[in-house]
């Protein structure tokens, strides 16, 4: 049971592990646009958009909402890339003022950190579970040994001893 | 019975704080959204008044309570709350450590004036039609009034409107306590 245990928190860890290193990569700055020509200061616009939920409408990013507000945000995300910002900067500034509610893709850490790693911890618990079950399921019964029988005192041996020999 | 281990504990801890935390998802309300601005130091604000003026800068303001209030003349709401507003201004008129503006949102000049024409006004009010100072709040619609302390700190977020009990909150337990913290 310890060894299942281990290699349950081996695979947590490992997980965590993997999933940080993705997401440090993820995180990484970019680095600033050396040129922002209407094209890609527009495919930019489009790219940075697409991740950030429009705060007033349902399930709608601000790329596809035509909410007043989805269309200011949208010209704010345009300014800052001309005056040098990334992507992430642009994310973090909106995160800041209307928190990860903003961002439809949650960020690794607090409280989200369960809800990232939540599915992951109960398959791994499940999984655990189910080895265990699955070995005692087919652990090989032991041979089962005869109970010592009790010791007889001598009137007993004397009767059996008559029983037998009245057998003969 | 057989044994119980401490990593059983463990696990029932950590199942029970799952379904707590689900538990809590269902009964919530998801048309509340935390705000998280509360405790961080305003933005500021440069922007046009609505009326005649020099531009608005928050940060003159400091070492004063500041109190905005974001509106717009479509807003059903801010009608509500209107009076409130004019009521909470003519409360404070007298403290110098007392500053309220009006932020006016999504709209238009005329449709503004028009607005506090019909419905009064004794208090300052600033134009903000590109968005610029609502999202630099984190304001989602209107009504949404802010309270700013005097060292330029977000105390509190009101989302809709002020009026009733949440008129006489605002003044007894956030624009009192705040006017009579020192200025440090």
């Amino acid at each position: 049971m310890i060894k299942l245990l281990a290699l349950t928190v081996l695979f947590l860890l490992t997980f965590l592990l993997l999933f940080s290193q993705n997401l440090s990569a993820q995180t990484t700055p970019e680095p600033p646009p050396l040129s922002m020509n209407e094209d890609n200061l527009q495919t930019k616009t489009k790219e940075i958009s697409q991740t950030l939920r429009c705060a007033v409408c349902q399930s709608e990013s601000i790329w596809e909402s035509n909410a007043t507000l989805a269309i200011q945000m949208r010209d704010i995300i345009r300014e800052r890339l001309l005056a040098g910002e990334t992507g992430d900067e642009i994310r973090a500034y909106f995160v800041s003022r209307y928190g990860d509610y903003i961002v439809f893709k949650p960020r690794f850490r607090g409280i989200n950190m369960l809800l990232w790693g939540g599915p992951f911890i109960l398959l791994a618990i499940g999984m655990a579970v189910l080895l265990r079950k699955l070995k005692k399921w087919t652990a090989r019964p032991e041979k089962e040994k005869p109970e010592p029988l009790a010791p007889i005192d001598e009137t007993q041996r004397q009767r059996i001893e008559d029983e037998l020999s009245s057998l003969k | 019975m057989k044994e119980f281990r401490a990593w059983h504990l463990f696990l029932l801890m950590g199942l029970f704080g799952l379904f707590f935390l689900f538990y809590q998802g269902l009964w919530g309300d998801p048309t509340v959204l935390p705000p998280v601005i509360i405790e961080e130091p305003a933005p500021e604000i440069l922007a046009p008044v609505l009326y005649e003026g020099e531009p608005i800068r928050l940060s003159d303001h400091l070492g004063k309570v500041v109190v905005l209030n974001f509106w717009a003349s479509w807003c059903q709401e801010c009608k509500l709350e209107h009076r409130f507003l004019l009521a909470l201004k003519k409360r404070f008129e007298d403290n110098p450590n007392f500053v309220m503006y009006g932020v006016n949102y999504q709209d238009k000049d005329h449709l503004a004036k028009a607005y506090l024409e019909e419905h009064g006004n004794n208090f300052e009010h600033m134009i903000d039609m590109k968005g610029i100072i609502s999202i630099d709040y984190g304001v989602y619609g209107v009504p949404e009034t802010f309270v700013i302390d005097k060292k330029g700190i977000i105390r509190h977020k009101q989302i809709g409107p002020v009026m009733g009990d949440v008129y006489s909150e605002l003044i007894e337990k956030v624009i009192e306590p705040l006017l009579n913290e020192p200025v440090t």
